[in-house]
Formats: C-alpha cells, structure tokens, sequence
C-alpha cells in the first residue's frame, strides 16, 4: 500500500522549472532513494512533501489524504520528519534539548500550566526528557547529552539531527544526503543504522544520495530526477541498467553507477 | 476648494518623494550587498544637512557668498558634502560592520542602530561647542517661485531638489550599468563567492558601495537643508525610516525601485497630509501622515514582500 | 592564559560576599546619603551571583538583602528607595523583552508600546479621564484599584502584544526589527492625538492625577512602598521566565530563534510560538506600566519614545541576550548609569561651572548623553561582547536523575515499537 504518493508535482522558480510533473509512489515500511545529478531537484522534491515549497501543480497525499497546501510544522505533526543536507541543529542548546525540541508537538503544556508549574506539565516534561535521552542513547551518542550541539564533531552532528527527527515519531523519515562528508567506514555504519531505523522502527524511509554504493546497496527502490523530470524508477539492478539513467550520469562510467 | 490647492499638493509631494528617492538608493544598494539594513543611513543623511549648512555657514562668515552664484555654491557645498559623507560612510563599514560580517543576523544591526544613536549625539555636542545651538537656519541660496501653467508656484528651491535628484539618480545608474566597478558590485550583489572566485575584490566593492550611497544620502542633506531652511540632529531617524519605506515600497535591492518607490511615497505622503484632515472632519488629520507613512511599510511587507519592481525570493532551504 | 584564570575561577569565597554586605549595610547606616555605598550593597546582588555556594543559600542571602538590609539601611531615604525602584521597573520590562529578543530572537523595536498599554489603561480608568466616554459619571476609581489593574494591565498589554504580533510576526528577520520600530511610532502618534474625536488619551496634555494603590485604606504612594511593589512583580517575572526558559515552549522560542526552518520540521508553529512570546513579553510590559502610572501620577506620551525602547534593548543586549541573570545585571547597570552616575557627574561638572573652573554650554551637560552612552554600548558589545556581560547558558541536565525516572523503565515514543518487536520477537 502506498503511504505516500505525490502526483505530477511541479515547481517553479520565475522562468527556471525545478520539477516539472514528477509523480513518485512510496510504499509503505520501504527505503527509496531519490538520485539525479546535481541540480536535478532532488531537494526541491523534498521541500515540497515536507511543506517547504508549495507545489505549483500536482497533489500530495498522504495515507490517501491530501497533504498539499499545509505548513511544514502541520505536515510534521502528521509524520513526515526530515533532515537536512546542510544540517540544521539548534547549536546553542544542549544534543538532549535537541531531541526534546522533536517532542514539541506531542506535549500539550500551555502558557499557563507552564507558569504554574502543575504536576501534569512537570511529568510531561520529565518523560519527554526521558524519551530524548533513549534517542540519543538509539543513535549511540549519549554521552554528549549535555554538550552544545554546534560544538560536536560533524558525525555526531548527522546522528543528533536523526534522534531530533526520530523523536516527532514520524511515519516517514527523508534524508537528505545522510552520508554526505563521511569517510568510507562512517558511510557503512550509516547505512546500517538506516537499515536498523526501517527493521526495528518500522519506519518508511526516502532519501537522496550521492554515494551510489550506499544508494545502491541500501535502497529496495529509485527513482531517477534529471533537468526536474522524472526519468526513471525501478529496483536498483534496473536502474543500473537503464540507458537514460546511464546517459544523465554522462561522464561518469558505467561502472561507477554499478 | 480641495481641488485648487491639489497642484501644489502634487509640487510639495514630489520635492519631498525625490529626496526619499535619492536616500532610498543608499539602502536599497547596501541592502542588495550585504543584506543588511544600514540602521544609520538615515543619520548620514543628517550628517550631510549640518556639513553643507555648515560650508555655507563658513563661507557666509567670510564674506564669500556675496556675490557668488547661488548654482556655484550649492555645487560646492554638494561636492565637499559629499566626499565628506562618503568618507564617514566608508569609516563607519570599516569600523562598526565589517567586524561584524558572518556575525549572526543581529547583531550588525544592533551595531548599526548604536551608529545611528551615536552619530545624533556627536553631531549635537559639535554643534552645541561651535555655535552653542544645535538648530541651525541654512542660508538659503534660491528665494523666487516659478508658475507653472498658472496653477501652480514652485519655489526654485524645490525645482533644483528635483533637477538635482534626477541628475544624480542618472548618474548612479550610468555608473551601475557601464563602468566596471558598477558591474563589480552588479556581480557581487548577485552573489559574493562567485564573484570573488572571479577576482572581484569584494571588500572594496563593499566600500565602494558605502562610499556612493552615503555620499548621495550626504547630497540629499544639502537638499533637505535647503528646501526647508532648518535642521536638527534628529531629522535623519524619520526621513530614514521613510526612505527606507520607499526603498521596500520599490522592492528592496533593485534601484529603479528605490526612486519610484520614493517618488510614490512622497506623494502618497503630500496628498494624505492635505486631505485626510478635511475628508475625516478633522478627526484625523495631517498629524497622522507618519501613520499613513508606516503603514504603507507594513502593508506592502505583508502582503508584496517583494516591492513593485522586486522578484520574489525563496529562502534556501 | 587569561581564559585559564578564568576557568580555574571558582566563583567568590562566600565570606568575602558576606564582609562586603555588611560592610556597605553599616556604610550606608552611618554615613547618611553615601550614594557609594548605596551602590555597594546594590552590586551585592551581583557579588552573589558569582559566589562560589549553593542556589539556596545564594537565594536567601538575596531575599535578605532586598527585603530586609535595603529597606532597614536605606528606606528612610526617599532618593534611594527611588533609585531602587527605578532600577526595579526597568528590571522587569528588561526580563520581559528578553523573552522577545533574547529567547525567541524577535528584534522588536516598539516594545514601550505595551508598557504604554498597561500604563494608559490604569491612568484612564482611575482617574476622571474615563468619563469623557464611558457614561454615568463612574469614576475615578480609588486607589485600591490598583490591585486588580495589575492584572487587567497584563491582560490589556497582552491583547495589544497579539493584536500587534498577527501581522507583524509574519514579516521576517530583519525587517521585523523595522516595523515594531513603526509600529511603536503610531501607537505614540496615536495617543499623542486621541483627544479628538473621542477624547480616550487627552493627548499631548496627559493625564493626572493617577491615584495611588491603596491596601486596606493605606496609602501607598511613597517610593518606599513601590520598592516593595516592584520587587514582588520582579520576583514573578524571574520565576516566569525561569520556567518559560525550560519548557515545551521555552525550547520552541530557542528553536526558532536558532533555526526556522528546523524548527517547523520539528512541528512547532512559527506564528504560534512568535506570537507566545510577543503576548508574554507584552503582559510583563503592561504590569509595569501600571506600576510606573501610579508612582509618576502623570503620564503623558513622552514617556513612550522609541528612546525607551532601545533604552530597554540596551539593557538586553548588554547584559547577555537570552540569560536572565545578564539582562538583570544590565538593567540594573544602565538604569544606574542614566538615574545615578550621569546626573552625579553633571552634578560634579555644574559645581566646576559655578566656581569658574570650566565653561560648559548647557547642551554638554551629561545629564544629556543618553544617546551617546546608548550608542557607545550597542557597538562595543556588538564588537566585543556579543553575548552579553553574562552570556546565556544552557542548563545541563542531570542524567543521573534521567536514568532513575521511573518513565525509565519502558521505551517511549517511536522507541516504543522496539520493545513490541523485541517482545514478539520472545513470544
């Protein structure tokens, strides 16, 4: 069953199209790639199933229910987390308060109950509190709890961002160059821990990569974005051996894409 | 009776819309490069008022302006004027906001704000040393009125704010479009990595721009000075936070913008200040034209972010 | 080298913060108006704060000071009691702008327009201005009013703070900086000119006599009475933007402030959560108002300049944007320098005129350099301090006290699934 569906997506930028009628299914509890060289809009994509970017034509529905049009805050309440390629981290708050941050909209504490301090707020908070710790505790980085997250090494930094997402309690997750800046070895432990967040948290994962080893090895389907359009999908053994795909890649061997 | 004092309504409008127009530019320039709202652009402004009536204070005093041509001395008051605000534009982005650059978002701002605060100050004590006052009366160098087509008198006061504007405005625009130091900061305000990569010195491009534009919000002082005879240290905060209105008004960045959106204001502005007053009964009358000024700023930040002439932006995500 | 002193820095020795109160307590007992040593038990509260001891102790030691030592040494004195008022009053509207600036990151130019709000709304309704267009000839109403005002000056300031905030709040960055700042401008025009049609404000004239608060038939209009006012709406406000700091919403404010965009991906709501902190920084304003109308007995909008709205950011960013201890330290700091040592040193300088020493024309009179001194501390600490004297941290929390939670003993949230497959997995 598709959990996710977005049909004949297309945005513009004045004259400059950066997808033009890109439909892409995701089945539920899958890892799909999204890959395209760059400036293919593989980004684009994504700012507009998260709320980022309204699309100028198409729908997005979500569990069948139209998505299009809401605020990005209203589309994370409704389980779809992202991160980002250039990381975004509160840097001034602690890697724990990071993670209590994804906790935001579950927590009903109001201006009031906050003031007064009631006992439902303080228990709230102190679960909450809990809950970011197990996260940080899920993605190995528990002892830099209390550390300023624009002080940690740039690794770390792509695990908190992941424990911040994971701690909306999304549905969906998409990663935006989750490997990007890795060393060999930091890139196989990542794509373990994605494989990991599917199997365990059941959850259905998008992302968009540029490492055709980890895209390749780790994603049960792809689709293929070039010049804003959809230009291909399939499994990974299609895709490897689909001409177009090959030609967008023009310049880097065949092999390379293998 | 409303409709017969509507042309000089639309004179007054226009002698105050091109000097929001000219001051409109030094935002709308530094803006475009830096992404920075010059807080103390509008003190340049004031700056450039005390300097030229200072000039013709001095020549006054020596007996130099008996005798000279009224258009000999507003140039010379113009020209030192404005090297004089270029100079301290410069100095101030060498001082109090290059420091600042890769700083978070506020904190140049509030730097510029302490500028703009400190240069009230400094200008007053100046003032209040030199001549024990800091309400100065300018000599005013043109005294007659022209009538146009008999329904109008403009002073020739007004009518060289105007020509002068245009003048200026023309120049700016030439320089932008054909020399290569304009196409420099053409490149640089499109995008500084690149146009570093491509050996633009942007530090001086920066300089350059601060140096332009406070000389022209330096020029318009001088204007100012002459087209109302007194000034005060505290004339830059509201012409400066109504040019900057023009400049948004216009769309931020673009120059064209910046003059008619000056242009447009100063009239908007005139013709609210003669005619709320008689269509309200006098409930609300020309003391509300800063409100009428001010909302027009939130309305077109509200609902056309971008200006009339500007594109919208998306920010990157 | 320098940082190495400072970390090895363990904070002051508790005898010494102990020695200095009582030392400048029995100064001041003796020597009758030694602004010194007023000043000296003053910087106590700051002594403490470094004080190498636990909160409690520092807590109490606090109290003790600002409600017994000060009131018993310096009460008598009305010009202290003032001061210290004074300084109280832009304390507070210095907390609740902070929760503006300093924790959501919302530059805001006009924030004297709530404290305008709360003031108004007192001096309107407790003196006979109200009559001018309320029918049946209800008021003024008495001093015991005050009480309740404080609370509908909150609630007042807070309703301007949303009504202000919904279409401000939806311009970005910079540009919000500009518009509160014109926005402010017209909320003074506007009272400056609300005599006519309807006279609400009595424009430019003001209005008087604001009555004092009034408890069980005392009247309290004395400064004395108002340090004790001030101090108690101070407490609140602590506490306030303590618990705000650590909260659900305290986080979103932080949150936004860092990172926008981040923040909507985490579900929070950006106008929501802006328009939270412009009503809560608004509320504090509006009490304070109401405060300052009764101690002044007139107002009038020349007490609502943008120079007090930057007068109060100063404080802010001086003292460390976003760290509560930093904003009191910087109100206390500049409101001190403007009320105390400006006047002192124009005193100083008047003495030196009058004996022929110096000439000074009236326009240098320190008294006077407000904007200089303003505009001198925004780029210093632009430059050089940009966090503040006190620069904002954030707590640390316990783990310890995490691991033993009881919430501890089972996975929660997403983590929760793990535990289902993980006893399926058994089963």
């Amino acid at each position: 069953m598709a959990i996710l569906e977005a049909v004949g997506l297309t945005k513009r930028f004045g004259g400059l199209v950066a997808n033009q009628d890109v439909s892409i299914k995701i089945e539920k509890g899958s890892i799909t790639a999204v890959i395209g060289p760059n400036g293919a809009g593989k980004t684009t994509f994504f700012n507009m199933i998260t709320g980022f970017y309204e699309p100028d034509e198409g729908e997005i529905l979500l569990g069948g229910k139209n998505i299009k049009g809401l605020r990005p805050d209203q589309i994370a309440t409704r389980g779809i987390t992202r991160t980002f390629q250039n990381i975004r981290l509160f840097k001034q708050m602690t890697a724990l308060e990071n993670v209590m941050v994804g906790t935001h909209s579950r927590l009903s504490a109001g201006l009031l109950g906050i003031l007064f301090h009631t006992k439902r707020v303080r228990e709230e908070e102190e679960k909450a509190r809990v809950e970011a710790y197990q996260l940080l505790e899920y993605v190995g980085i528990e002892h830099i709890a209390n550390e300023a997250a624009g002080s940690l090494p740039y690794g770390l930094q792509r695990r908190l961002e992941i424990a911040r997402a994971l701690a909306t309690n999304p549905q969906i997750i998409l990663l935006d160059e989750p490997a990007a800046g890795m060393n060999p070895r930091e890139t196989v432990e990542m794509t373990e821990f994605i494989r990991l967040l599917k199997k365990e948290l059941d959850l259905t994962i998008i992302l968009i990569e540029h490492d055709m080893k980890l895209v390749m090895g780790l994603s049960e389907y792809i689709h293929v974005l070039d010049y804003g359009r959809k230009i291909a999908e399939g499994t990974p053994e299609q895709i490897r051996n689909n001409p177009s795909v090959i030609e967008a890649y023009l310049g880097k061997s065949a092999s390379e894409v293998s | 009776m409303l409709l017969s004092i509507l042309p000089q309504v639309l004179v007054d409008g226009l002698t105050l819309g091109f000097m929001y127009a000219v001051v409109a530019l030094g935002y709308t320039m530094v803006y475009g490069i830096l992404e920075f709202i010059n807080f103390a652009h509008g003190e340049i402004f004031m700056v450039g008022a005390f300097v030229g009536t200072e000039v013709l204070l001095i020549t006054d005093a020596i007996g130099g302006l008996e005798g000279m041509n009224p258009y000999v001395a507003l140039l010379m008051t113009l020209v030192i004027t404005m090297i004089l605000t270029g100079a301290l534009g410069v100095g101030i982005e060498r001082l109090a906001y290059r420091p600042l650059r890769g700083a978070p978002r506020l904190v140049p701002l509030i730097s510029a704000i302490g500028v703009s605060f400190l240069l009230q100050d400094i200008v007053r004590f100046a003032e209040a040393i030199a001549r024990n006052e800091f309400y100065l009366n300018t000599p005013v160098l043109f005294t007659g009125t022209v009538s146009v087509f008999g329904i109008a008198t403009i002073p020739i006061k007004g009518l060289v704010v105007i020509v002068l504007a245009i003048v200026l405005m023309i120049a700016l625009t030439l320089f932008i479009g054909k020399t290569k130091w304009g196409i420099a900061m053409r490149a640089v305000a499109q995008d500084p990595s690149t146009a570093s990569l491509m050996t633009i010195n942007v530090d001086k491009v920066i300089m350059l721009t601060f140096l332009i534009g406070s000389s022209l919000g330096g020029a318009t002082g001088v204007l100012f000075a002459q087209n109302y005879g007194t000034i005060d240290p505290y004339i830059g905060f509201i012409l400066g936070m109504k040019a900057f209105t023009a400049a948004v008004l216009g769309g931020i960045g673009n120059l064209r913008g910046a003059m008619v959106g000056g242009v447009l204001l100063g009239m908007l502005e005139s013709l609210a200040g003669a005619y709320m007053g008689p269509l309200t009964n006098q409930a609300f009358g020309a003391e509300y034209k800063d409100v009428f000024a001010f909302s027009i700023l939130i309305l077109v930040l509200l609902f056309k972010p971008e200006g009339l002439f500007g594109e919208a932006v998306k920010e990157k995500v | 080298m320098a940082n190495l002193v400072w970390k090895s820095f363990k904070g002051i020795p508790l005898y010494v913060t102990l020695i200095w109160i009582a030392v400048f307590s029995l100064l001041l007992h003796f020597l009758d108006k030694s602004v010194l040593s007023f000043l000296g038990i003053l910087s106590s509260i700051v002594l403490l704060y470094f004080t190498n001891t636990s909160n409690k102790i520092k807590l109490a030691i606090g109290a003790l000071v600002l409600i017994v030592i000060i009131p018993l040494v310096a009460g008598e004195n009305r010009y202290y009691m003032e001061v210290a008022s004074q300084v109280g009053i832009y304390v507070a509207m210095a907390l609740g702008l902070n929760i503006v600036v300093g924790f959501a990151g919302l530059l805001d130019l006009g924030y004297v327009a709530f404290f305008a709000a709360g003031a108004y709304a007192y001096a309107i309704f407790s003196t006979s201005q109200a009559n001018e267009f309320i029918a049946g000839n209800l008021f003024p109403l008495t001093g015991d009013w005050f009480w309740p005002f404080l609370i509908v000056g909150l609630i007042v300031a807070a309703i301007f703070g949303i009504l202000l905030g919904l279409p401000v709040l939806r311009v970005k960055g910079d540009y919000l900086a500009i518009v509160t700042l014109g926005f402010g401008e017209i909320i003074r025009i506007v009272f400056n000119n609300l005599d006519k049609p309807i006279n609400i404000t009595n424009g430019p004239q003001g209005i008087t006599p604001i009555p004092a608060p009034e408890l069980f038939g005392l009247k309290m209009g004395t400064p004395f009475y108002f340090y004790f006012i001030v101090l108690f709406v101070i407490a609140f406000i602590v506490l306030a933007n303590i618990r705000f700091e650590h909260s659900r919403l305290g986080r979103a404010w932080i949150a936004v402030r860092e990172d926008e965009l981040a923040a909507q991906s985490m579900g929070i709501s950006l106008l929501n959560t802006k328009l939270a902190a412009f009503a809560t920084g608004a509320s504090f304003a509006g009490v304070v108002g109401v405060i300052f109308a009764a101690k002044q007995t007139f107002i009038d909008p020349t007490s609502f300049t943008l120079m007090e709205s930057i007068g109060i950011l100063v404080m802010v960013i001086l003292g460390g944007s976003g760290s509560i201890p930093g904003v009191i330290l910087g109100a206390a700091f500049v409101t001190l320098l403007q009320v105390q040592l400006l006047k002192e040193f124009s005193n100083f300088l008047h003495s030196l005129q009058q004996s022929g020493i110096i000439n000074l024309p009236n326009q240098l009179d320190p008294s006077k350099f407000q904007r200089l001194v303003f505009g001198i501390m925004l780029i210093f600490v632009a430059l050089y301090r940009p966090n503040g004297l006190i620069p904002a941290k954030r707590k640390t929390n316990d783990l310890g006290a995490i691991k033993s939670s009881p919430f501890s003993s089972g996975k929660l949230g997403i983590l929760s699934k793990l535990s289902q497959s993980s006893s399926t997995k058994q089963s």
